[in-house]
């Protein structure tokens, strides 16, 4: 792959040639076309040596879900157990030097206000908050070092989601499908479930294809709106027959075929055609995958379909499952909407049992189940599950019960494909304030993602406004320690 | 030769290239020609006076000599103990660092000069020449143009096709034939007005006889109001306009539109280039009190901005200063990108690494909008406008009037008078011979600074409690200068005061002991006040500024130092101190008026004998000036005495109705405040600021001085700014706007990144034509209307966009343009065209966006794009030009049909087929209405459905369907209805291409 060889905006009808001629056919070629794999020039293919594919190195996952907690998910009321905050619960935070909050003087210190317990062949003490995660702890890779570049909501929670703090960058999951495609021909390569209630903070570009070309982008997917994807079907006031589609299809691809004469050489005109191939399947595929009623009742209390609290998140869990199952590579599923009143997210400034404790309640349960279910279906082995979130909480209190936000240190976690289970890389300082040790980054993390994946995320770039962008920046060392 | 053959024999022995030279004459010219160029190359890079890493400059001798951390970098005649030599050789010579080593023969030449007593002139200032053996395209000067004569004759039309059918010739290539005339009204059509020609347009123009009648087109379409909101929305791509500010909590920006009408009209009116671009970057500041003027910086504030951060955060923290580096970037990288075709924002962490833009030069252009915040201004209407004018020439009058007659009484001469100017003329001369303070700065604070105030005529007042009473001998006032603020002799110093002291609180019988009321006082510059109240005692002394120091748009008192002399000792260190109102930030507080530190050093001891005699000195400069003034009083004749009387009623008078004025509508543009002070960051670091600069622009572009003057005034920097762009001889903004605009009538620029001219973007494929049209250009009077009209009645841009295959060996994506590129409709054409086709579009230009999704506000507020109600409606059946862009949530519509990301910079759309789009194209709520529109107004004409069919197909593709077209779509709507058989049109791949 050369530096250049993936502007996409320089591909001219000779490439476009080039790629009929090696790509076996016009088929091939529109397809690629539509699923955006052009610019790569054919190379998306897995290799034969290389049973689950790769770009630049034989991968261990193909698929990747990530659960993104908006809001700021505290560390210290979940995976990161610090015992100095219950001995000194209610004593003057005084870590040293000076205590810079987002909104607030530094409280005292504040316990969390759910109990630790040990879990799993690893030992590793999760709260009360979290009982369903806990018992996954030993497929679990923890990150309690990790650390922000920011302290407001919008620009931290880019950077977790693009690499970058400002706006008009792409989401992991563009990169990841510019990079290696889709593995499937019905449904997007990247699919992005908000949470019902609404956006988070940046909302839909938290999952765009910034300079990459659009078919990257993530295809929003609303299982409880009406239309779940945009335009899949007309409007009610102009819904077709059956017998009206397919002769209208028919009719189009007709007179298109007709134009295309003496413009044989431009293959956009074939790839607008098989475009609505592609749309015809798509309008098949998306509504089985989103329909559940196939599922045990068994898998759906597992998800907590059962229970009003667990219900939205455990669907989108769910879905999450489905769609990985039928070959889309990256799904993003979002705990938390915008920062309104009363919390519907983790950012819980004023009431950290209260506001949590809702949060907590929602997301444990699926999430736990999304792992349980990947695993006994056989699908955790190359599926990367990561939980995140943009920012921390701080150990201290705001007003008497809330935490202020905390971009020093906080904790992520991964599991599956090629992920080592029960092991914790870094560690935060004795109140849970600071990074202490073995500091990570989202650079790290998304390096190590793409390294998972058969990529290496130096060599991933997009020429654009002058710069070869990468998801990375000019950062990102791939965390071995916590690799199987 | 002789210098060669000297180098060489350093390279074997130092001993025997010192015999060989011949003196000093021989190593100065080694070091001219041997030495000083690698330094340049390759040195001077990081070890500049600006950069100086390590400590290290090599400027200039005295640097070199003196050495950075590791010392002296040249010892004369001892390349052993000179670090230079140490660094850049052996076997793995720790410099350059991490690039490739000096070559053997450059490392001998240092070290025989250096062993030859390193002569180097005084007067010589080495520079960073990295990229000064390369000669980069985009910096060179526009080459005085000859056309070239093709072989083949007949073909060309313009000079363009010369330049074109030259090149074509080398590669043995033929152009293609011109396009039929259906076509190429279609083409023009879209590209001049982004709209499709009516079935009655095509029809004149492809049966018109005139021999002219495709100039006439292109007269026509430029002439159009919509010629502007086409080009205008390119614009607004190329600057990333939106309506919300993006990020977290992406609230409206409800004043923004006045931007986009402003870029739509500047189109329209042909508005030279030159003038855009002063308009849009300091149109306030040039043009004050217009509205257009204030609109048009709607420019620097077009692009996203976080609300949070911005406003929420709190001021003085990391991440705020964070926020501001980044906001000034998105100014900085937008306005580069925009105007020059540079990606300056590569610089912001180190120097860049493929252009020669070094890092301080990318702060230098952050300096220039350190003093821009982005926000509501108001503009005021026409009516306010003229009236404005007409006070503020009212205004100038009796300045005028008044400083003559200022001038004229001071000028009058009495003998008394001449004695008392040859006094102070002797005494300032004195007073020239005391140096001016230097040395570091070890001031913590600036002094004390009150309240800011909208009007000059405002009170404020700063006390000190000397504790107990004492006979005052001397008080001294000293000007602040604060460090953080651009350094303005005599800032926040008013005008007009009083001091008084009194020995009971509250100011209860006061005496006053000093009064300044002349219309004309001198000024003091950085010099204290000197006061002498004769002993008189008093424990309370008060500052009361009876005119306030006007600080850009606002009014303010400032000082650095109060000092109250008894006995020799100052009294007011300590002191407590009050006042009507003052901020305490930053390094303003009232108590440090009294800390014993003037804004930068300590004030002097009162033992100090010198700094006795210099305030000695000041005391009398100050009386005698009093006693200057009031013999130029005493002397004033009766006339002149009313008629300044009457000149200073008049100023007031027209004052007062100025400050009464109405400000008018609000518009999102610039909000000018004092200057931030701007520093080189470390590494892009907040955390880590080096050294403080001044505003400039970039000295790898010829032409005017890249560095402006330090202005405390943020309009001034921006206007500096705008000159240099706007400048005829800055080549990068001439050849920049050339290129956009070839870019969007090929579909791809001669550069094919037309915001990237560096070395990391394209070559030009016509380097020669690209300079003739930027000359044509800069030098037709910035016309964009006339390089239009050049370009597009060209034999190139009229020929057939059909392939070959022959041709297509040669050269496959057409970079030599032997026949014109097929393209897709952007999302904004196939919007409106189907609006235009189905004859519901709506005319109307201009004025606050429509809005295609409900709107809540809330704490962040929720745009539904969904809301069925939103997606179609009257008022929304208008250009895409003045919808309201939102930039969290975009609409889904425009977004699938690859609309650019206001978030971005977008010089380039990107183009892409996917599902998605099928589907919005399909199945879309707003498709589907205009579709049921379509039909309802074809059938109300009379005629059978095969003629309803004809009729849409001659709209929407601008042709005759074929005998069995009609019979085919025909049959279709009578199973299926009219209103789908409209809809299947839009989705041809006929509508969406244009040939």
């Amino acid at each position: 792959m050369t530096k250049n060889g993936i502007r996409s905006h320089d591909l001219g009808p000779s490439r476009r040639a080039f790629l009929a001629s090696t790509g076996g056919g016009f088929g091939a070629l529109a397809l690629s076309h539509m699923l955006g794999l052009e610019a790569l020039g054919g190379q998306v293919a897995p290799r034969a040596d290389w049973p689950r594919g790769g770009l630049h190195h034989p991968a261990r996952a193909t698929r990747v879900v990530q659960l993104f907690m908006s809001g700021a998910a505290s560390q210290c009321d979940t995976f990161d157990y610090k015992p100095a905050l219950i001995q000194k619960n209610g004593q003057k935070f005084d870590p040293g030097g000076k205590v810079e909050l987002f909104q607030s003087e530094p409280g005292a210190v504040m316990r969390s206000p759910w109990r630790f317990r040990q879990y799993g062949e690893c030992g590793r003490w999760i709260s009360d908050l979290v009982p369903h995660l806990a018992t996954c702890v030993d497929e679990i890779a923890f990150l309690p070092a990790m650390v922000s570049r920011s302290n407001v909501h919008g620009p931290a929670t880019f950077m977790q989601a693009t690499g970058f703090v400002l706006p008009g960058y792409p989401s992991v999951g563009a990169w990841v499908s510019y990079g290696l495609g889709s593995l499937n021909n019905e449904l997007p390569t990247f699919v992005a479930l908000p949470d019902s209630r609404g956006f988070a903070p940046n909302g839909p570009a938290n999952w765009g294809a910034g300079f990459l070309p659009a078919a990257h982008q993530g295809t929003m997917v609303r299982p409880g709106a009406k239309s779940p994807i945009f335009d899949l079907f007309p409007p009610d006031e102009a819904r077709l027959t059956a017998k009206a589609q397919a002769d209208g299809l028919d009719l189009l691809n007709h007179m298109n075929r007709d134009y295309s004469l003496g413009r044989e050489d431009d293959s956009r005109l074939a790839a607008r055609i098989a475009s609505y191939e592609l749309a015809a399947k798509l309008q098949l595929s998306a509504p089985e995958v989103l329909d559940l009623s196939s599922e045990s009742a068994a898998v759906k209390r597992l998800y907590g379909l059962d229970q009003p609290i667990t219900e939205d998140f455990g669907r989108n869990c769910l879905i999450a499952r489905r769609l990985l199952e039928r070959g889309v590579r990256f799904v993003q599923v979002w705990s938390g909407a915008d920062n309104g009143f009363p919390r519907r997210n983790w950012d819980s400034h004023e009431d950290i049992a209260r506001d949590h404790g809702e949060m907590g309640a929602r997301m444990d349960r699926p999430a736990a189940a999304l792992i349980k279910d990947l695993k006994s279906r056989g699908l955790l082995d190359d599926t990367i599950v990561i939980w995140t979130t943009e920012f921390g909480r701080m150990p201290c209190s705001q007003g008497s019960r809330g935490r202020d936000h905390n971009p020093f240190t906080f904790t992520s976690w991964l599991a599956g494909g090629g992920i080592k289970g029960g092991v914790t890389h870094g560690e935060s300082d004795e109140w849970s304030y600071k990074a202490a040790r073995n500091v990570t980054t989202c650079y790290d993390l998304h390096a190590t993602v793409l390294h998972l994946l058969g990529v290496d995320h130096t060599r991933l770039t997009y020429r654009h406004n002058g710069i070869d962008r990468r998801l990375t920046d000019v950062h990102g060392e791939v965390i071995k320690a916590i690799m199987a | 030769m002789r210098t060669r053959l000297l180098v060489l024999m350093g390279a074997t022995a130092l001993g025997v290239a010192r015999l060989a030279l011949g003196g000093e004459a021989d190593t100065e010219r080694l070091f001219r020609d041997q030495v000083a160029p690698v330094l340049e190359a390759r040195c001077l890079h990081c070890h500049n006076d600006d950069t100086a890493k390590g400590k290290l400059s090599l400027s200039r001798r005295e640097a070199a000599e003196r050495g950075g951390e590791e010392g002296p970098a040249i010892v004369k005649g001892k390349p052993e103990e000179s670090s230079l030599l140490d660094k850049i050789s052996g076997d793995r010579p720790e410099m350059p660092r991490g690039e490739k080593p000096l070559s053997k023969t450059e490392v001998a030449a240092i070290r025989s000069w250096i062993a030859g007593g390193a002569i180097w002139p005084s007067n010589r200032i080495l520079t960073d020449r990295r990229f000064a053996g390369e000669d980069w395209w985009a910096f060179r000067a526009l080459t005085p143009t000859t056309v070239p004569i093709p072989r083949r004759s007949g073909w060309a039309r313009t000079p363009i096709d010369s330049f074109i059918l030259a090149k074509l010739e080398e590669r043995k290539l033929e152009p293609s034939p011109e396009a039929d005339r259906r076509v190429l009204i279609r083409r023009l059509s879209f590209d001049l007005l982004g709209l499709p020609p009516s079935p009655a347009e095509i029809d004149a123009f492809v049966g018109d006889a005139n021999p002219l009648a495709y100039e006439h087109l292109v007269d026509r379409l430029l002439a159009s109001p919509h010629y502007g909101e086409r080009w205008g929305r390119h614009w607004l791509d190329v600057v990333h306009y939106g309506d919300t500010h993006g990020y977290d909590k992406d609230k409206r920006r409800d004043h923004a539109w006045p931007y986009r009408d402003y870029v739509v009209n500047a189109w329209n009116e042909d508005l030279s280039y030159d003038q855009f671009i002063r308009e849009q970057l300091a149109g306030d500041v040039l043009w004050p009190g217009s509205a257009r003027g204030i609109i048009a910086t709607g420019f620097i504030a077009a692009g996203p901005w976080d609300f949070v951060g911005n406003v929420e955060l709190r001021e003085g923290t990391v991440d705020k200063n964070k926020t501001r580096l980044l906001d000034r970037d998105d100014m900085v990288s937008s306005t580069m990108g925009t105007f020059t075709s540079l990606t300056v924002h590569c610089a912001r962490c180190h120097d860049h690494k493929f252009d020669p833009i070094p890092q301080v030069e990318y702060y230098r252009l952050q300096a220039v909008f350190a003093g821009v915040d982005r926000g509501d201004r108001e503009r005021p209407s026409p009516e306010i406008e003229a009236r404005r004018r007409a006070l503020e020439a009212r205004r100038d009058q009796s300045l005028g009037r008044l400083a003559r007659l200022n001038k004229a009484a001071s000028a009058s001469t009495t003998p008394e008078l001449a004695r008392v100017d040859l006094a102070l003329a002797g005494l300032r001369a004195r007073r020239r011979e005391f140096p001016a303070a230097t040395g570091p700065i070890v001031s913590r604070t600036n002094g004390y600074h009150s309240a800011i105030h909208p009007d000059p005529d405002h009170t404020a007042w700063v006390e000190l409690d000397l504790g107990a009473a004492y006979p005052i001998d001397e008080i001294r006032l000293v000007p602040a200068r604060p460090t953080d603020f651009a350094d303005t002799p005599g800032f926040g110093f008013p005008p007009r005061y009083r001091v008084e002291v009194s020995e009971e609180p509250g100011m209860t019988r006061a005496a006053k002991v000093a009064e300044e009321s002349r219309p004309d006082p001198p000024l003091l510059g950085d010099d204290p006040r000197v006061i002498r109240p004769g002993g008189r005692p008093g424990r309370y002394v008060r500052v009361t500024a009876t005119r306030l120091w006007n600080r850009l748009d606002d009014d303010i008192l400032a000082l650095a130092e109060i000092e109250v002399i008894s006995g020799g000792v100052n009294r007011a260190r300590g002191a407590r101190v009050s006042a009507l109102d003052s901020i305490e930030a930053g390094r303003w507080g009232r108590e440090s008026v009294v800390d014993g530190h003037d804004s930068r050093r300590p004030r002097p001891d009162e033992g100090d004998l010198g700094a006795r005699a210099f305030h000695e000195l000041l005391f009398r400069i100050q009386e005698l000036e009093i006693v200057r003034s009031e013999l130029v009083e005493r002397h004033l004749g009766p006339s002149h005495r009313r008629e300044r009387e009457v000149a200073q009623a008049e100023l007031d008078g027209a004052l007062a109705e100025l400050k009464a004025l109405p400000l008018g509508e609000p518009v999102y543009g610039v909000r000018p405040i004092a200057p931030r002070p701007i520093n080189v960051l470390r590494r892009g670091d907040v955390e880590q600021p080096g050294q403080p600069v001044g505003p400039g622009a970039l000295s790898c572009v010829m032409g005017s001085k890249s560095r402006f003057p330090d202005s405390a005034d943020e309009g001034r920097r921006r206007a500096d700014l705008a000159d240099w762009i706007a400048s005829p001889e800055n080549v990068l903004t001439w050849r920049s706007i050339a290129n956009r605009i070839w870019h969007y009538h090929f579909g791809r620029g001669l550069v094919d990144t037309p915001n990237d001219f560096g070395r990391n973007g394209g070559q030009p494929s016509h380097p020669e034509l690209l300079d003739w049209l930027a000359a044509q250009v800069r030098d037709h009077g910035g016309s964009l209307k006339s390089l239009h009209r050049v370009i597009v009645t060209s034999a190139v841009y009229r020929q057939r966009s059909s392939g070959d295959p022959v041709k297509g060996a040669i050269d496959g994506d057409n970079r030599l343009l032997w026949r014109q590129n097929r393209r897709r409709l952007d999302a904004e054409s196939l919007r409106d065209g189907v609006l235009a086709t189905s004859g519901t579009l709506n005319r109307l230009m201009g004025g606050p966006g429509y809005e295609l999704f409900s709107f809540k506000d809330d704490h962040s507020p929720v745009y539904d794009h969904a809301d069925p109600a939103h997606v179609d409606y009257p008022r929304a059946r208008r250009r895409s030009v003045y919808r309201f862009v939102v930039r969290g949530v975009p609409n889904p519509f425009m977004e699938a049909l690859d609309c650019a990301d206001p978030n971005l910079n977008t010089p380039v759309r990107s183009q892409t087929l996917t599902a998605l789009q099928a589907l919005a194209l399909y199945n879309d709520l707003f498709v589907a209405r205009l579709a049921q529109e379509f039909a309802r107004r074809l059938e109300q004409c009379p005629g059978n459905d095969r003629e309803r069919v004809v009729a849409a197909f001659r709209a929407t593709l601008g042709r005759e369907p074929t005998p069995a077209e009609a019979a085919a779509l025909a049959a279709y709507a009578a199973r299926h209805g009219l209103a789908n058989a409209c809809r299947l049109l839009w989705n041809t791949n006929e509508f969406n291409f244009i040939d």
